[in-house]
């Protein structure tokens, strides 16, 4: 297995706690970007690296290493957990910062995936969408960007970027496969 | 709908649309009832996180705060063990009140009082509870922090292993007694705020305030 997280992971579903030390030591500092990212607020992300952490250590007997990669799945649960809080705000009003940083690092981002030689199968998907599309599902994806975040930002009505954003998906599942 | 898709479609577009993160809270909560219960629909949401698993070296680093020791005292509290203190001091403090005691040990049948068996806290919470056991039922009992704003409802819930949190109830009060058999060291107790009346779904659905395992 060529996932020294999931091997940490799976050390940490048996209650290895020095496992958990070293999960923590080796992951948060890509978490906290995640985190930082979608909720935009550092003592918000704090408290949301401290909660996932907790999930982690409750879940981790959950995480099967034939279905993925053990960063995707701990990235999985952080994402979730933050747009859950961003999505609980009160008034959810349109983040500036969250729509500055959408300018965000498209070509480092496949750069560096090349570099790597990993499977790009959605970076290359995401390539065949209309640009303006694509931008809205990285935005989504990336910033945690809600519809009516989404809307305003390209200037388009709800129905529209909601309906840019279903078509997206299909095209996207169609060129991954199923 | 703008568009007609299939069943099968509209399954897998609802299911990238919880992965891409755009829904409201209301609807993220019944996506996420949903895929504990249907494990097809469950599948199609670990499909996308896995296609998309690439996007996420659109994350930049940043070095996290080290919260590691609070995520630690929150799982595994230091064991505040109830010494029997306030009992041997009655005991020995008059012959006449040890004999009282006495009386009442051997007339109460299966006299075993509850230990502390957990502190559950959250660090950014005031709010704590204290768990105590005895054998047949738990108490709980919330030793700071502030009650829940009006039109909500603290909700106890126990977690065994990999299993889904079972819910105790709402909380009605500072204190509250549930009768439960098998306790285990180990199993996990966690407060959420919820709606009034408590969860609408079963699961938690309000942040998890605190928790804390049983024995730790």
């Amino acid at each position: 297995m060529d996932d020294p997280i999931a091997e940490l992971l799976i050390r940490v579903a048996a209650e290895d706690r020095a496992a958990f030390k070293e999960l923590y030591k080796k992951t948060s500092t890509k978490l906290f970007g995640v985190l930082m990212r979608i909720l935009g607020n550092r003592a918000e992300s704090e408290d949301a690296l401290q909660e996932v952490f907790t999930r982690f250590w409750l879940r981790a007997g959950r995480f099967d290493p034939e279905k993925g990669r053990a960063m995707t799945w701990l990235i999985a649960i952080s994402r979730n957990h933050a747009i859950d809080r961003l999505r609980a705000r009160p008034a959810e009003i349109s983040d500036d910062d969250a729509v500055l940083s959408l300018q965000d690092h498209r070509q480092g981002v496949e750069a560096s995936l090349v570099a790597k030689g990993e499977a790009l199968r959605v970076i290359d998907c995401m390539g065949k969408l209309e640009p303006d599309k694509a931008q809205a599902v990285r935005g989504a994806y990336l910033g945690g960007l809600s519809y009516q975040q989404l809307a305003d930002r390209h200037g388009v009505p709800l129905n529209t970027i909601r309906s840019w954003l279903r078509r997206s998906l299909m095209s996207l599942r169609e060129c991954l496969g199923a | 709908m703008t568009d007609e898709f299939s069943h099968s479609d509209e399954d897998d577009i609802l299911a990238g649309e919880y992965v891409l993160g755009v829904l409201t809270l209301s609807e993220r909560l019944s996506v996420e009832t949903r895929m504990k219960l249907d494990t097809s629909f469950g599948r199609r949401i670990a499909q996308w996180e896995n296609d998309f698993g690439p996007m996420n070296e659109g994350y930049a680093d940043l070095k996290a705060p080290n919260v590691f020791h609070r995520v630690e005292a929150r799982l595994f509290p230091k064991k505040r063990k109830i010494s029997n203190f306030s009992w041997f001091q009655f005991v020995i403090g008059t012959a006449s009140a040890a004999v009282v005691a006495l009386a009442i040990f051997l007339i109460l049948p299966n006299p075993q009082r509850p230990e502390l068996v957990a502190v559950l806290q959250g660090d950014a919470q005031a709010v704590i509870f204290t768990a105590s056991y005895d054998g047949q039922a738990l108490y709980l009992q919330q030793t700071g922090g502030p009650a829940p704003e009006a039109g909500r409802d603290y909700e106890l819930w126990l977690i065994a292993g990999d299993a889904a949190p079972v819910s105790l109830g709402v909380i009605g009060g500072q204190t509250a007694r549930r009768p439960l058999p098998d306790l285990a060291s180990g199993m996990v107790l966690a407060v959420s705020l919820e709606p009034a009346g408590g969860s609408p779904t079963g699961a938690p659905t309000g942040p998890v305030l605190v928790t804390g395992t049983i024995g730790a």
